[in-house]
C-alpha cells in the first residue's frame, strides 16, 4: 500500500493544507485589508508553483524551459491585464 | 506512433504523446489568460453592486471551505493516479481516478447548492453587475470541472477496456494536468474572490 503514497506527494498535499489553514486566518482573525492581502497573494502564489513542480511534473522532461517560459508568458500577461485593468478602472489613475 | 522508448514512463514513451503533452501545456497557457480576464472583470465589477448584495453579505464560509478541501484532496488523489499508472498497476491507477471523479462530484454538488441558495436569496445572475461576473467567473471554472468529469469518466472506462498502454497513459497524463490546474484556479477563487470578499 504505502508505495502508493509517495513522500513527495504527501508532503506537498500536506503543505497544500497548511497553506489553505494560513489563508484561512485572513477570515478567522481581524486582519487589516493590506496584511491580509500580502497574506493571501503569498499562499495563493506558492500554493500555484506546488501544484505546477509537485504535482504536474513542469520540470521533469527536456520541454521544462519550454514549458516554464509558456507559463510565464501566460503569467505575465495575465499580470500585465489585471495590474493595467485595475490601475486604470478602479484606481483612477 | 513512432518510435516507442521504454526508459520513461509510458506516457512520454513515443514522440506523438511528448508532443501532445507538451501541447496542452500550451493550452494551460492560454486557459491562465482567461481566468486572468475574468478576474481582471471581477475586481472591477465587485463594488458594483447596485441595489443588489455584496460579496460580504451573501458568502458563506462552510461551502467555501467545504469545496477547498474536496478540490485540493482530488488534486492529490489524481497525483497519486499517475504514480500508480508509473508502477505499472492499473488497479490502483483506476480507483485513485474513480475517487478523483468522485471527489470531482462532490464538488460540483455543494457549487450547484451553491448557486441555487444564490438565486434564492435574489443575487441571481441579472441582479447587478456584481452578481454576473461573480456567477460568469465560478460558472466558468464549474464547466470546466463539469467537463473534466465527463472526460475522465470516459478515459477511466478506456483504461478499463484496453488497459495501461502508451496512448491511455498519454490521455490519463493530460488529464492530471487539466484536474491540478482546476485546482490552481480555485486556489485564486477561494483566496481573491471569497476570502478577500468576506475579510
Amino acid at each position: 500500500m504505502a508505495k502508493f503514497f509517495p513522500l513527495g506527494q504527501v508532503m506537498g498535499f500536506i503543505f497544500s493544507l497548511v497553506l489553505t489553514g494560513i489563508a484561512m486566518l485572513v477570515y478567522f482573525t481581524d486582519m487589516s485589508f493590506t496584511t491580509g492581502m500580502i497574506v493571501l497573494l503569498v499562499t495563493a502564489f506558492i500554493q500555484a508553483g506546488l501544484q505546477f513542480i509537485v504535482f504536474m511534473h513542469a520540470g521533469e522532461t527536456e520541454d521544462k524551459w519550454s514549458i516554464y517560459s509558456n507559463i510565464f508568458y501566460g503569467l505575465g500577461l495575465v499580470i500585465m491585464t489585471v495590474l493595467g485593468t485595475l490601475l486604470i478602472l478602479l484606481w483612477d489613475m | 506512433m513512432g518510435k516507442v522508448n521504454n526508459n520513461v514512463p509510458l506516457e512520454y514513451s513515443t514522440e506523438e504523446n511528448n508532443l501532445k503533452i507538451f501541447g496542452f501545456w500550451v493550452f494551460l497557457g492560454a486557459e491562465i489568460m482567461l481566468f486572468g480576464t475574468l478576474f481582471a472583470s471581477y475586481f472591477t465589477l465587485s463594488g458594483r453592486t447596485g441595489n443588489g448584495p455584496t460579496g460580504a453579505e451573501i458568502f458563506e464560509i462552510t461551502p467555501v471551505l467545504l469545496e477547498t478541501f474536496i478540490l485540493l484532496a482530488s488534486s492529490f488523489t489524481i497525483g497519486l493516479a499517475i504514480h500508480a499508472m508509473r508502477l505499472g498497476s492499473k488497479k490502483a491507477t483506476m480507483s485513485f481516478m474513480i475517487i478523483t471523479l468522485l471527489l470531482g462530484a462532490a464538488f460540483l454538488s455543494v457549487e450547484i447548492y451553491e448557486f441555487m441558495h444564490y438565486a434564492h436569496i435574489g443575487a441571481g445572475i441579472t441582479v447587478s453587475a456584481f452578481t454576473s461576473i461573480l456567477l460568469t467567473t465560478l460558472g466558468t471554472h464549474g464547466l470546466h470541472v463539469t467537463f473534466g468529469l465527463l472526460w475522465g469518466t470516459f478515459l477511466v472506462i478506456q483504461i478499463a477496456k484496453r488497459g495501461l498502454t502508451s496512448v491511455t497513459a498519454g490521455k490519463t497524463f493530460i488529464f492530471s494536468l487539466y484536474w491540478h490546474f482546476l485546482d490552481v484556479v480555485w486556489i485564486f477563487i477561494f483566496s481573491f474572490v471569497y476570502l478577500k470578499g468576506m475579510m
